[in-house]
C-alpha cells in the first residue's frame, strides 16, 4: 500500500512537472532570446541557455523605434471600451433575460448563442463596405464589431449568474417601493457584482486578443493594436528574432499580471460559460 | 417570474440593436454578395448592380478630356470633312455632359439613355480610328483607351445568381482548404480532448501544485493568439528554432529546415500549437466538471467491487458526458474557424498545404478583393459551422440551454 501510495506521488508529480515545463518553455526561451545580440541568435549561440553578450538594444529598438508602446496604448483604449459598453448593455439585457417572462426569449437565447457560433470573416466583409461608406477605417470604431465576439458570451455569463442570485431580495425591494432600476443599481448589481467582474475581464481579455477585425478594418499602422502590431515585426525580407521576442516578452507582461492577480474570477467565467455547474 | 412590460423590453433594446447591425445584417448582406460578380478593385464590379447603371464621374471627366485631347490635336488634322467631324463629336459629348453636369457617381440611367452614350462611343471610335490612320496625332496612344472609357462608363449588371456557387465545384484550392481545415479540427481537438482530460484527472487526485498549474494553464489561454503564433515561428523556425533544432535530433523531420517548408511538417507545426494554447482551456473545463462529481459515488464502487479502470468507465465518463460535450462544441468551432494561429505561423503555406477556409476566405476577399466569390466561400463555412452545432445539438446531445 505504501509503495504504491507513493509511486501515485511520482507519477503525479513527473506528470505535473512535464506539463508545466511544456507550458512555461516557450516564454522563457523567449524570454532568453530577447537579450541575444542577432548575431549569437543566427550564429552557433542560438541555443546557448545563458546569452553570451546581453544586450538590452532587443528592448531599446522595439519601444522606441518601433512603437510598440502605441499598439499597447490602442490595445488599451480598444479592450477597455469594449469592457465598458459591452459590460453594460450586456448587464440590462442578461437581467431582462434572467428575471422576466417574455415571449420569443428562448429564440433571444438561440440567437445569441447562434452568433457567438458565426464564423468572424462573415461579418467582415460587410462591416469593411459599411466602414468604408462611414469613412470609419482606421478609427477607434472598430470596438463597435468586437460586440460580435464578446457580446453573445458577456450575456451567456452574466444570465448564468443572475440565475444564481435568490429573487426574494427584489421582491421585497419592490415591496418597499423601489423602482425595476433601483433594484438593479442597488440589490442586483452588489451581489452580481462578482460575476460582473469575472465578465468583464473575459470580455477585456478577448478584446485585448481580437485581430482579424483590427487587421482588416484599421490597415493604418497607428491604429494596430498589439496582436497585429506584433504580426507585422515578422516581414518577408527580415525575421529579427531578437525584436519580436523582445515584443512578445513586452505584450505578455500585462496578460500575466491580470493572469495572476485575477485567475479565481477567469476560472469561474469559463466553467460557467461553457460547462454547466 | 414577472411578465415583460414595455420597460422590460428597453432593457434588451441595445444587444438587439447591436446583435442586428454588427452580427445579423452582415450575414444577410454577405448571403446578398454571393449572388453578385463583386470585386472591389473593378470599377464596373464595386457594386451590387443588379440592373445596368452609369458612372456619370467617369464619364464627365472622360469626355473633357477626349475634348481637350482633340482640340490639341485640330493642328494635325487637314481636310476640311474630318474637321467638321471632330466639331460634330465635340458638340455631341458636350451635349450628354450637360445631361448628367452635376450628377456624381454610380446613377441610374434609362435605356434609351444608354444607347445614346453607346452611339456616341461607337462614332467616337470609329473617328478617332479614321483619324489615326491618316494623320500623326499627338495622342495617338491615349485618344483609342479614352474612348473605350465612354462605354465603360455605362455599367452592366452584375448580378450572377448562382454562377459563384456553380464555380465552388471545380475550384481545386476549395477542396484543399476544406481537407486541411477538417484534419486540423479533427487532430487538434482530437489531441486537446485526450492531453486535457488527462490532465484533468491527475489534477483532480494530485494533492499539491493545483494552484500553480492553473496559473501555467492561463497564460497559453490568454495571450493573444498572434503572439503564441508568432512565438512557435521562432521556436519553428529552421536556423535558431530550438523546437526545429530539437525534432531533427530526435529524428523527427530530417533537416530541421524542413520543419515549416515541407507540407506534412508545416502542418503538424500548426497542430502542436493549437494544442499547446487550448489544452490547458480544454483541462480547466473538464476539471470544473470533474469536480462536481461526488466522492461518495466512487466510493460506493469501490464497495461493490468496481476497479478503478470499471469506475472510470461508469461513473467518471457518464457523469463527465455534459462537460465534455459542451467543451468539444466550442473547441470544434473554434477549431474550424482558426484564423490567426495558421495566418501568423505559416500563411497558409508552404503552397497551400495548411490553408484553411477562412485563411482562403481572407485571401480571396481582401487580397484579391474578390468580395463576391470570398463570401461565398464564408457561407460555405457558416453552412459547415451550423451542421457541426446541429450535430453536436441534436446527436450527441450536448445540452446548452441548461436553466432556460
Amino acid at each position: 500500500m505504501q509503495t504504491s501510495k507513493r509511486n501515485l506521488w511520482i507519477t503525479f508529480g513527473v506528470v505535473v512537472i512535464c506539463y508545466l515545463f511544456a507550458m512555461v518553455f516557450p516564454f522563457f526561451w523567449v524570454f532568453i532570446t530577447s537579450f541575444k545580440t542577432s548575431g549569437e541568435i543566427f550564429g552557433t549561440g542560438a541555443f546557448r541557455v545563458i546569452p553570451e553578450n546581453p544586450t538590452f538594444q532587443n528592448y531599446l529598438t522595439i519601444l522606441f523605434e518601433k512603437g510598440i508602446l502605441n499598439s499597447i496604448k490602442n490595445s488599451l483604449i480598444v479592450a477597455t471600451t469594449t469592457t465598458i459598453y459591452i459590460i453594460v448593455v450586456a448587464t440590462f439585457s442578461a437581467y431582462a433575460i434572467s428575471r422576466f417572462h417574455f415571449r420569443g426569449k428562448n429564440i433571444l437565447l438561440g440567437l445569441i448563442l447562434a452568433v457567438s457560433m458565426f464564423p468572424q470573416m462573415i461579418i467582415t466583409g460587410p462591416v469593411y463596405n459599411l466602414f468604408l461608406h462611414f469613412k470609419l477605417l482606421n478609427s477607434f470604431a472598430v470596438v463597435l464589431p468586437y460586440s460580435t465576439i464578446t457580446l453573445p458570451m458577456a450575456v451567456w455569463i452574466l444570465v448564468t449568474h443572475f440565475n444564481q442570485i435568490p429573487t426574494a431580495l427584489e421582491e421585497s425591494a419592490k415591496m418597499d417601493g423601489a423602482t425595476t432600476f433601483q433594484t438593479l443599481s442597488k440589490i442586483i448589481f452588489p451581489l452580481a457584482a462578482p460575476g460582473v467582474f469575472t465578465t468583464a475581464i473575459i470580455t477585456f481579455i478577448a478584446s485585448w486578443n481580437e485581430f482579424l477585425l483590427t487587421i482588416t478594418l484599421n490597415p493604418n499602422p497607428e491604429y494596430h493594436t498589439v496582436p497585429v502590431a506584433i504580426s507585422f515585426l515578422r516581414t518577408q525580407f527580415e525575421i529579427l528574432w531578437g525584436q519580436v521576442s523582445a515584443a512578445t516578452a513586452i505584450v505578455t507582461i500585462p496578460t500575466l499580471i491580470i493572469v495572476l492577480l485575477f485567475q479565481r474570477q477567469i476560472v469561474s467565467g469559463l466553467t460557467s460559460g461553457g460547462v454547466k455547474e | 417570474m414577472q411578465k415583460m412590460g414595455f420597460k422590460g423590453w428597453l432593457f434588451v433594446l441595445p444587444t438587439l440593436l447591436i446583435i442586428g447591425i454588427f452580427s445579423l445584417w452582415p450575414v444577410i448582406q454577405s448571403f446578398t454578395y454571393t449572388f453578385f460578380d463583386y470585386r472591389l478593385n473593378d470599377q464596373q464590379k464595386a457594386g451590387l448592380y443588379v440592373s445596368e447603371r452609369f458612372n456619370a464621374s467617369l464619364f464627365n471627366e472622360t469626355q473633357m478630356y477626349v475634348s481637350m485631347f482633340l482640340e490639341e490635336d485640330l493642328a494635325n488634322i487637314k481636310s476640311e470633312e474630318d474637321l467638321n467631324q471632330v466639331t460634330q463629336l465635340k458638340k455631341d459629348l458636350m451635349a450628354a455632359d450637360k445631361q448628367f453636369n452635376g450628377q456624381k457617381g454610380v446613377i441610374k440611367i434609362s435605356k434609351q439613355e444608354k444607347s445614346k452614350i453607346e452611339h456616341l462611343h461607337k462614332s467616337a471610335k470609329e473617328l478617332v480610328h479614321s483619324l489615326n490612320s491618316k494623320y500623326e496625332l499627338i495622342h495617338k496612344d491615349d485618344l483609342p483607351a479614352l474612348v473605350d472609357d465612354l462605354q465603360n462608363s455605362v455599367i452592366p449588371s452584375n448580378f450572377i445568381g448562382l454562377k459563384g456557387y456553380k464555380q465552388v465545384f471545380t475550384d481545386n484550392r476549395i477542396g484543399i482548404a476544406l481537407r486541411n481545415t477538417f484534419s486540423f479540427t479533427v487532430l487538434s481537438v482530437f489531441f486537446e480532448l485526450v492531453l486535457g482530460l488527462g490532465l484533468a484527472l491527475v489534477l483532480n487526485k494530485a494533492m499539491f501544485g493545483q494552484g500553480i498549474v492553473r496559473t501555467a494553464s492561463l497564460i497559453p489561454w490568454a495571450i493573444p493568439t498572434a503572439v503564441a503564433a508568432l512565438m512557435w515561428s521562432y521556436l519553428f523556425n529552421g536556423s535558431s528554432g530550438i523546437v526545429a533544432h530539437f525534432f531533427e535530433a530526435a529524428g523527427l523531420v530530417d533537416k530541421s529546415q524542413n520543419l515549416l517548408l515541407s507540407g506534412p511538417g508545416a502542418f503538424a507545426s500548426t497542430i502542436l500549437a493549437d494544442v499547446w494554447k487550448t489544452t490547458p482551456y480544454m483541462a480547466l473545463l473538464l476539471l470544473a466538471g470533474l469536480q462536481n462529481i461526488s466522492h461518495s459515488l466512487y466510493e460506493a464502487a469501490s464497495i461493490d467491487g468496481a476497479g478503478k479502470v470499471k469506475s472510470f468507465f461508469k461513473i467518471t465518463l457518464p457523469l463527465l458526458k455534459p462537460s465534455i460535450l459542451v467543451a468539444l462544441l466550442f473547441r470544434t468551432l473554434d477549431a474550424f474557424r482558426v484564423f490567426d494561429l495558421i495566418y501568423v505561423l505559416t500563411g497558409g503555406g508552404p503552397g497551400g498545404e495548411t490553408e484553411t477556409l477562412s485563411i482562403y476566405a481572407y485571401k480571396v476577399m481582401f487580397a484579391q478583393t474578390n468580395f463576391g466569390y470570398g463570401s461565398i466561400i464564408v457561407m460555405f463555412m457558416f453552412v459547415c459551422v451550423a451542421i457541426i452545432a446541429i450535430l453536436f445539438v441534436k446527436f450527441l446531445g450536448a445540452n446548452l440551454m441548461e436553466k432556460n
